[in-house]
């Protein structure tokens, strides 16, 4: 196989793994500074993935509609987010483990059946515009045009979140929270509103990527339910609550991938959880993640 | 007036009214019909399609009295989830609870083969409308279960006199297959390959590829099968993830770079990808309305399909529509609606549909339609493009013989 070959299945597993990078960031974040694993995360990056063919839909007519339906897909989803947080995950912080992921599971299907209900069973598609449709060669390798926009868009998540947490005055409340949310809170910051935040930005994040998503293929009911498992090996190998982290774990998810299609198609998924279960047993807290937590 | 008398004659006339009124309702005995399909998942697409089929039957059936023109047909419609164990428990509830005689399902064939031996069970018909595995009505028969879609061994046949005929002019060496992997993708490329090994023995099989149903990242197969250049590749992706893989493959110019003979590409991809789909692109389907528009019945059809949906139909419509009328000519047959009757009176039955005059086979009650190839163009009779050049594969020409049915059988003993 020729070195342009090699570096176009490289450039697909750096897009597949952009796409990871962008469900699992939110997902990471919110358990990282929360303690709560969402399984309904993936369902609200479906929605997201609704809620921007409806703005699309709405605004078709004007050349920005494409574009603008992405972002606002996020703010759509944070919405639901931060109501879900108020009104359901508020109560559930100090439950265990299986009781938070028995909950959140029934939020993924209640929110499952609301997409049903509001968007209807059929496909939906978003047509790109005429400027994305072809691919883009890059040292001789088709990559699709779009995927140029989602390769800066996981750049952008990434670096957003790593300068948020290192330079602002919230990042650091965040970062303190995640080891010791008694301490922060004895300094007279109220948790509970800066979890709510969080939150919030998680599944801006979820919805953000679902927006990123919907142009990619057809919006389908479902879709949520192979993506999910996979963002959980990204957090899994990357560590729990670790940005990078998880940049790297989507990164490795989507290279491992990409090339062990080439040379052995049935093992593609099954290496990635091999993966997932060898760092489950010998580094339980990911490659980045931290053993200690209070 | 006789005090008696008159008590004696009222007495009379309502032990007769209660007689009659009991014939009555006996006479205009519903015929409780079940539809599970795959209302969400993986098979949300063509599944809801086939529900308007059925329903938009059921309502001219209806319109006319019904069965035998007195049993008014009821639906009982369930959401199976393309998946085999939900499928199962909604098809009993359906059998206990509404206590329906027969039941159109599925999308997917796992579904369908999970259920026949329930609808086998409880004595109920059961008739694929869109799942066409082979092992639905090859393998354990039932002798409830009946299939009104040309099966996947059908439509590989055809698809493989197609590509064969082109790999010959072109002189194709090798090709790659990319399928969903699950029963109906897995026994797809398997009759494909298998055919193609028959029609064109000098083809090579390169590699093959089987993204997991429900898939929605295709780039890293693209890519893959690129980069390997094949001559051909053939395609078995299922419904809403052959949506995902068409589009994104365009976006590579894969189908631009290798071609694609053969895949499946319904009415529903014409139509939901009107703007997008490929053109000039060799294709297969399984009931494309516009190929039988002379016959008078997939004409009024269309017709009423439209005026109550709004759309043309699918093949998935179009399928499900004619499992109505299949199972309406089978209770015409047998006189009656009783199972057992219908079940023995569709054996064999040559019935009038949409796609014409057809006939269930005896060995496997397996109905036998055409497959369709064609070439993807646009007609300014239509909003989205259709297929030229059609070239309709009878039922006759793309059945697996029978021997190999009664082999494949007593292999599986």
């Amino acid at each position: 196989m020729d070195i342009t070959s090699l570096f176009t299945q490289f450039l697909s597993g750096l897009t597949y793994g952009t796409i990871l990078f962008l469900v699992a960031a939110g997902l990471s974040l919110i358990f990282g500074v929360m303690n709560i694993l969402n399984f309904a995360h993936a369902a609200l990056w479906l929605m997201g993935a609704y809620f921007s063919y409806t703005f699309w839909n709405l605004m078709q007519e004007y050349s920005f509609a494409f574009w603008l339906s992405i972002p606002l897909a996020g703010f759509a989803a944070a919405a639901v987010g931060w109501f879900l947080e108020v009104v359901l995950i508020k109560r559930i912080y100090k439950r265990e483990l299986h009781e938070q992921l028995l909950i959140t599971y029934s939020i993924a299907l209640i929110l499952s059946d609301t997409i049903k209900l509001t968007w209807g069973v059929t496909n939906k598609l978003i047509v790109r515009p005429e400027m994305i449709r072809k691919p883009v060669f890059i040292f001789g390798s088709p990559l699709d045009s779009y995927f140029i926009f989602v390769i800066l868009s996981g750049a952008a998540v990434a670096i957003g979140l790593w300068w948020f947490l290192k330079y602002t005055r919230y990042g650091h409340i965040v970062k303190a929270a995640v080891y010791s949310r008694e301490m922060v809170a004895a300094l007279g910051i109220p948790i509970p509103r800066i979890y709510t935040w969080v939150f919030t930005l998680g599944i801006f994040l979820a919805g953000f990527a679902g927006g990123i998503q919907a142009p990619i293929g057809s919006i389908t009911l479902g879709m949520d339910n192979a993506i999910i498992i996979q963002a959980f090996c990204v957090v899994v190998i990357g560590g729990f609550g670790s940005l990078l982290g998880t940049l790297v774990g989507s990164l490795i998810v989507g290279e491992v991938f990409s090339f062990t299609i080439l040379y052995w198609p049935e093992g593609a998924m099954v290496l990635i959880f091999v993966i997932t279960a060898a760092i489950l047993i010998v580094r339980p807290w990911g490659l980045f993640g931290t053993p200690m937590r209070t | 007036m006789d005090f008696r008398k008159t008590t004696a004659f009222f007495v009379t006339v309502i032990t007769c009214l209660f007689f009659f009124g009991m014939t009555g309702a006996k006479a205009a005995e519903p015929y409780n019909l079940g539809v599970a399909l795959g209302l969400t998942g993986a098979g949300a697409l063509y599944s809801a399609d086939g529900v308007e089929g059925i329903k938009l039957a059921v309502e001219e059936i209806n319109a006319k009295g019904g069965f035998l023109g007195q049993h008014k047909v009821e639906l009982f419609i369930r959401d199976s989830q393309t998946k085999p164990d939900v499928g199962v428990r909604e098809v009993k509830d359906l059998i206990l609870r509404d206590k329906i005689r027969a039941v159109i399902n599925d999308y997917s064939s796992a579904v369908a083969m999970a259920v026949k031996p329930i609808a086998q069970e409880y004595k109920v018909l059961h008739i694929a409308s869109i799942s066409n595995s082979e092992n639905i009505t090859m393998i354990n028969p039932s002798p409830y279960t009946f299939q009104v879609v040309p099966n996947s061994y059908m439509q590989a046949k055809a698809a493989a006199v197609a590509v064969a005929k082109m790999a010959n002019q072109k002189g194709w060496k090798e090709y790659i297959t990319i399928a969903s992997d699950y029963e109906w993708g897995r026994s797809t490329q398997a009759s494909a390959v298998k055919f193609l090994k028959e029609s064109a023995p000098n083809l090579t099989l390169k590699k093959e590829f089987w993204p997991r149903l429900g898939e929605t990242q295709f780039t890293s197969y693209i890519t893959g099968i690129m980069a390997m250049k094949p001559d051909f590749v053939l395609g078995s992706v299922a419904s809403n993830d052959n949506v995902a893989w068409m589009e994104q493959a365009k976006t590579y110019g894969f189908f631009d770079k290798i071609p694609y003979p053969g895949s499946l590409i319904t009415v529903t991809e014409l139509q939901l990808q009107a703007k997008t789909l490929p053109r000039n692109m060799i294709a297969l389907t399984r009931a494309p309305f516009f190929a039988h528009m002379d016959n008078p019945m997939m004409a009024d059809f269309v017709k009423n399909y439209r005026a109550k949906y709004n759309k043309y139909p699918s093949d998935w419509a179009v399928l499900s529509y004619d499992a109505v009328y299949a199972l309406k000519q089978g209770v015409e047959k047998a006189k009656s609606i009783d199972t057992e009757k219908v079940k023995d009176a569709m054996k064999g039955l040559t019935v009038d549909l949409t796609r014409g005059k057809l006939t269930f086979r005896t060995i496997d009650n397996q109905l036998s339609c055409s497959s369709y190839t064609g070439t993807i163009a646009d007609d300014p009779r239509y909003p989205f493009p259709i297929y030229k050049d059609i070239i309709e594969i009878k039922g006759s020409e793309s059945e697996r013989p029978e021997s190999e049915i009664l082999e494949a059988r007593k292999a599986t003993k």
